[in-house]
């Protein structure tokens, strides 16, 4: 009867230990899942780019300036590597594509082309779907980041090898600045 | 209230309505006993059986059935790629899996979700849905339909609507044998207190009421709730409000009002004055818009 008491509390902390362990990998996992979602999206709307720079530069050719940081920020965007690093990067991106619409706005002939209404449709889209992979993985980050520092959870986060993870944040001291638009 | 207390609140309801159920179960188990004698018992696991096999086969099934029901067709990304661009939205804002997309051919602004789990999730929308709502206003109608795909709701209401199914089933076989004579047990031991007998005879007759009302109680929720995770998902508590203007103010209702997929649109199909507020599948629409308005001024 004794041995069977102390196999079953046995048994017990055996199932709690691999279900805390388990839960960090999990989320653990999760959060490299959505941040190959952000590279995913970051991706797409690098792709969009070039088109996009293209179509507008048949209509406004001499706005060099606006040009110039969307192709910077671009290049930017695609070679960073670290979370801190990408986000900034993808934060002068978003600011570089707004002053480009923007640019787009005083351009009427621009804005009734089909070809420019139909890269603005994927560009909100790729915009959005970055924007809410960002918020997926920082809602992640946010779950995995308590996990490691309560207890008991954080009692086996050494274990697990899991680490506290870094936010994604996009504010960089640009984004506060008024877009430079020129018309 | 922000989104995570709404939906903590609606969670912890579901669950009591559910145990509501349980005890309702029990209570009619307990009467048929006292009434109709212990020689009844087997009439209990042939009452959930029936319940059991008719609720979850349309469970299981339930992503081809409702394509039946609801003349609903199947689309692919290049038949609507703005659609799909919206939907593609909300799986990455939610994390689950690319549900199949159907289209159904009606006048009516509406749509719904379904699906044993969110692997075989399907969500349709009818043609005048996608042609009254602009891009926010759709993004909170796919963002609704995947909270029900992300909150599990077709199981939740297979399982109410297993519950209440064997209730009735239950309570119409026992008021059949009283008809026919009563199987009652008159040689019992100690005959029978007159008071438990007409208590029980009442919980029998009104059970099924009862059981019809948790139900529903139970699919209001479940509404709230997929209000309070579409909010989750967007952050963007507008767009979802101002859908729901767009189909308060609109008087068209789906071509098709079969009761049995009313609780599954997002703005249900049946008359509101027609059926009471006790029994209907949907919180008014009014509050629905006000809960929301409440979430956009925290900001």
């Amino acid at each position: 009867m004794k041995t069977i008491i102390v196999l079953g509390v046995a048994a017990l902390i055996a199932v709690f230990i691999i279900s805390q362990y388990n839960r960090l990998i999990r989320l653990n996992i999760t959060v490299d899942e959505a941040w190959s979602q952000i590279e995913v999206q970051l991706k797409r709307r690098a792709d969009l780019i070039p088109n996009l720079v293209e179509t507008v530069k048949g209509y406004a050719a001499h706005e060099k300036s606006t040009f110039d940081a969307v192709v910077t920020a671009r290049a930017k965007a695609t070679t960073a590597s670290t979370v801190a690093d990408t986000a900034a990067a993808d934060g002068m991106l978003t600011q570089a594509l707004r002053g480009l619409l923007a640019v787009a706005e005083a351009y009427p002939d621009l804005k009734a082309s089909t070809n420019f209404l139909s890269l603005q449709e994927e560009l909100s889209t790729t915009e959005n779907k970055v924007s809410f992979a960002r918020q997926f993985y920082n809602d992640n980050v946010r779950e995995l980041n308590t996990a490691v520092k309560t207890i008991p959870s954080s009692l086996f986060a050494g274990l697990a090898k899991v680490t506290e993870r870094e936010f994604y944040e996009v504010e960089n001291p640009q984004d506060r600045n008024v877009p430079n638009v020129k018309f | 209230m922000n989104f995570r207390t709404m939906q903590a609140a609606n969670r912890r309801k579901t669950i009591g309505l559910l145990i509501g159920m349980g005890v309702l179960v029990w209570l009619v188990v307990y009467a048929a006993l006292t009434y109709f004698g212990t020689s009844t018992a087997g009439i209990v696991p042939i009452a959930v059986g029936i319940a059991l096999v008719s609720v979850w086969g349309s469970y299981y099934g339930s992503d081809k059935l409702v394509l039946t029901m609801t003349g609903a067709k199947l689309i692919q990304q290049s038949d609507n790629p703005k659609l799909f661009d919206l939907i593609q939205e909300v799986v990455i804002a939610s994390g689950l899996p690319m549900p199949k997309v159907a289209i159904v051919i009606d006048s009516a602004p509406n749509a719904f979700a379904t699906g044993r789990n969110p692997e075989h999730a399907l969500i349709a929308f009818t043609t005048g849905i996608l042609d009254v709502m602009d891009r926010d206003q759709l993004q909170g109608v796919i963002a609704h339909e995947m909270a029900h795909v992300a909150n599990r709701d077709t199981l939740v209401s297979a399982v109410a609507a297993t519950t209440a199914g064997a209730i009735a089933i239950l309570s119409d076989m026992l008021t059949r044998m009283m008809w026919f004579g009563g199987g009652r047990d008159r040689n019992r031991e100690g005959g029978g207190n007159p008071i438990a007998l007409v208590i029980s005879l009442v919980i029998l007759i009104l059970a099924p009421l009862a059981a019809m009302m948790l139900k529903s109680a139970i699919s209001r929720k479940r509404e709230s709730l997929a209000d309070a995770t579409a909010v989750a998902f967007t952050r963007n508590p507008a767009g979802l409000r101002s859908a729901l203007e767009v189909l308060a103010s609109d008087s068209t209702v789906v071509q098709q009002r079969s009761t049995a997929v009313a609780h599954i649109w997002i703005e249900s199909p049946l008359d509101a004055k027609s059926v009471s507020k006790l029994f209907s599948t949907h919180p008014p629409i009014a509050e629905r818009i006000a809960v929301l308005k409440s979430m956009e001024s925290l900001g």
